[in-house]
């Protein structure tokens, strides 16, 4: 079944931006391999950049779990960018996974970053000042890792970071999936615990609500003495309501790695006045929620609500 | 004198029992010793059938043959399914079952015979059951979601039980989520590792690391150095040894319900001969010709191809556990799935025989 729907979609297109602000198109197409290579690249009249998009899509699927050796992936470019730009990187990356159906892409993403190692899966930064809104940015205040994706923890960074969906509902064109991220990195020992999460750009009244969800859900883990410094950060801060508190909460027991991981993303919707217990009580306007959910989930996500 | 004070020695070596049972699964023993109690002996020849020898028995091998001795369990260890959370694992305890009267040779004998290497430790043998999990989930074939309900685990734990036993030949007597969080502290590791980014130089990765396509596929992070001659004889004995198994296997798990199928399953038979031919004719790793030394660089990337078959391999044998569960509704999934195995083989064989890369376009 999943097979036929791949074989359907033989093509994926993903775009970047250069260095003088045009736009470059990156298009990944899919046949049998028929004993060539596994991946061919071409950007006009520049093969040292074709041969720099093979060394990063190759590097980039030793983070995938599952090895095909059936199909020839071509990747080719509009245009060719100067030799020292490198933001078009991440974009060959995605379209390279989209094309096999490892990766759902809308067709109007817009992706920018580059990285010295993606055969962990990192994304190290990017190089452009400006990008329009809704693009897909790389490097440390956007994308780190691919597999912050679909909201796993990089099971080797010193930062431990995870990120759950939840939906955001107001009853018209611009419900979508909101996503909270959760960091933790360890304390120093003997140090009070204070400050020990922060919401940087959240309102006091928020910040309260998410130090109250942390602390109960801990509490209720057993967590034995504060280990943890912890950054929460929203996708957008302009909602309301308090639904966000499950996706919180499953968040920051991925990131502190006490969660079975998921192959998608975690997307949640829940909250509770008693997390110390573990309850998790039914929030308002399921319904549509639902609905919203249902529009929005990708194969190998997971829908967690409460019982209604 | 001394000529017969060896002889002496080397008729009646002892065979030294300790650990058997807790820590170590398996050891090798030599002819002529007596089997400690409660274990059973294995013998294997060099062509890779085996024999068992009775519990309390003597172990007489003939010529050529080695002796393995193994404790049928039970054992317990835990397994971490996710290598991102490392605070949540699984306790499974475990033994080595009675012999199935039903086939030729037990699984846990072709186990021994194909990749024992010296003692078999419960250590070592847990970290291949954590592979082979860690594997499957990350394909997807085995699901344990966040906040699994019982259903779902129900279906793990099927799933898991038939894998451990096609896979190994052990027999899963229970599993239980456990929580790590006494044994391994997530916030130790992660302050190791961010000391060990700030004391590590950063290396870039070299531009010529991508050129070469064979090191492109090199798993990356392998701590213990890859000898090519060692790694190629492994994987080569296994290839050798469990192709034929596998597919005697696949014969009897899978019975097709339909013409098409049928049809399917029978080319991939024949795809997996030819896939056992080429790995019962594989060239030497040190040879480019008859009397012509290889390249040690081709070498290395043939070792590696042949590293990248047994992969293959153990992703079958994970296939055929997923065909004796399967329904009959799911099986176009899992014959799509076996010929990209197959294929796999067959791409990892065939570039293992080449002398040098193919400037393949």
């Amino acid at each position: 079944m999943s097979e036929s729907m791949n074989a359907s979609m033989s093509e994926a297109v993903c775009r970047s931006l250069l260095v003088d602000g045009s736009m470059l198109t990156i298009t990944a197409t899919r046949r049998p391999r028929g004993g060539r290579a596994d991946i061919k690249c071409s950007a006009p009249g520049a093969p040292a950049i074709a041969a720099r998009m093979q060394e990063v899509a190759r590097l980039a699927r030793h983070t995938e779990a599952r090895h095909d050796s059936r199909d020839q992936v071509v990747i080719s470019m509009d245009r060719a960018p100067g030799m020292q730009e490198r933001d078009w990187e991440l974009a060959v990356v995605l379209a390279d996974r989209a094309v096999r159906g490892l990766l759902p892409l809308r067709p109007d993403t817009l992706a920018l970053g580059w990285s010295e190692q993606w055969q962990r899966g990192r994304i190290d930064g990017i190089d452009a000042r400006t990008a329009p809104a809704g693009a897909l940015l790389g490097g440390p205040q956007g994308l780190r890792h691919l597999g912050a994706l679909t909201g796993q923890p990089d099971a080797a960074d010193a930062v431990s970071s995870a990120r759950a969906w939840f939906p955001l509902h107001s009853g018209g064109i611009n419900d979508s999936l909101c996503w909270v991220e959760v960091s933790v990195y360890p304390l120093e020992e003997g140090v009070p615990d204070d400050e020990a999460v922060g919401a940087p750009g959240l309102d006091s009244a928020r910040q309260h609500a998410v130090r109250q969800a942390l602390a109960g859900a801990r509490h209720f883990d057993g967590e034995p003495a504060p280990r943890w410094r912890t950054t929460v950060r929203f996708g957008q801060d302009d909602f309301h309501g308090n639904s966000f508190e499950l996706a919180l909460v499953l968040a920051d027991r991925l990131a502190r790695g006490r969660e079975f991981v998921p192959r998608g993303r975690i997307i949640a919707s829940g909250c509770s006045s008693a997390w110390h217990a573990g309850q998790v009580e039914p929030v308002e306007g399921l319904a549509p929620k639902c609905a919203l959910i249902e529009r929005e989930a990708a194969p190998g996500d997971r829908v967690l609500l409460p019982r209604a | 004198m001394m000529f017969d004070l060896f002889k002496r020695m080397a008729r009646a070596p002892a065979f030294d029992a300790a650990g058997l049972g807790t820590e170590a699964i398996a050891r090798p023993i030599a002819s002529g010793c007596s089997l400690p109690a409660q274990t059973v002996g294995v013998a294997v020849d060099r062509a890779g059938h085996t024999r068992r020898i009775s519990a309390g028995g003597r172990v007489n091998l003939l010529e050529g043959e080695s002796g393995w001795c193994f404790h049928p369990g039970p054992y317990g260890c835990d397994l971490l399914p996710f290598a991102a959370a490392p605070e949540i694992g699984l306790r499974l305890h475990f033994a080595i079952d009675s012999p199935d009267p039903r086939v030729s040779q037990q699984r846990f004998d072709l186990f021994l015979a194909s990749e024992g290497a010296g003692e078999l430790g419960l250590a070592g043998f847990a970290a291949r059951i954590e592979d082979a999990l860690q594997r499957e989930l990350a394909q997807g074939n085995l699901a344990l979601p966040p906040c699994t309900t019982l259903d779902e685990w129900n279906a793990f734990r099927a799933g898991l039980n038939q894998l451990l036993y096609t896979r190994f030949g052990v027999t899963v007597d229970d599993c239980v989520p456990v929580d790590l969080r006494g044994s391994r502290d997530f916030a130790r590791e992660l302050r190791a590792r961010a000391l060990q980014a700030a004391t590590e130089p950063y290396v870039g990765v070299a531009p010529e690391a991508a050129v070469a396509p064979a090191v492109a596929r090199a798993s990356i992070g392998t701590e213990e150095r890859f000898d090519p001659g060692v790694a190629d004889a492994r994987a080569l004995r296994r290839l050798f040894l469990e192709l034929p198994c596998l597919m005697c296997r696949v014969r009897q798990a899978a019975l097709p319900s339909g013409q098409a199928l049928f049809r399917q399953q029978q080319a991939l038979l024949q795809r997996l001969d030819l896939v056992c031919l080429a790995a019962s004719t594989m060239p030497a790793l040190a040879l480019a010709a008859p009397g012509q030394p290889l390249a040690f660089d081709q070498q290395l990337r043939r070792a590696r191809h042949s590293v990248q078959a047994t992969a293959a391999l153990d992703e079958a044998w994970a296939l055929l556990a997923r065909f004796e569960l399967a329904e009959d509704q799911g099986l176009e999934a899992l014959f799509d799935e076996a010929d990209r195995i197959v294929a796999n083989l067959e791409h990892a064989t065939g570039e293992r025989k080449l002398v040098l890369p193919q400037e393949a376009a």
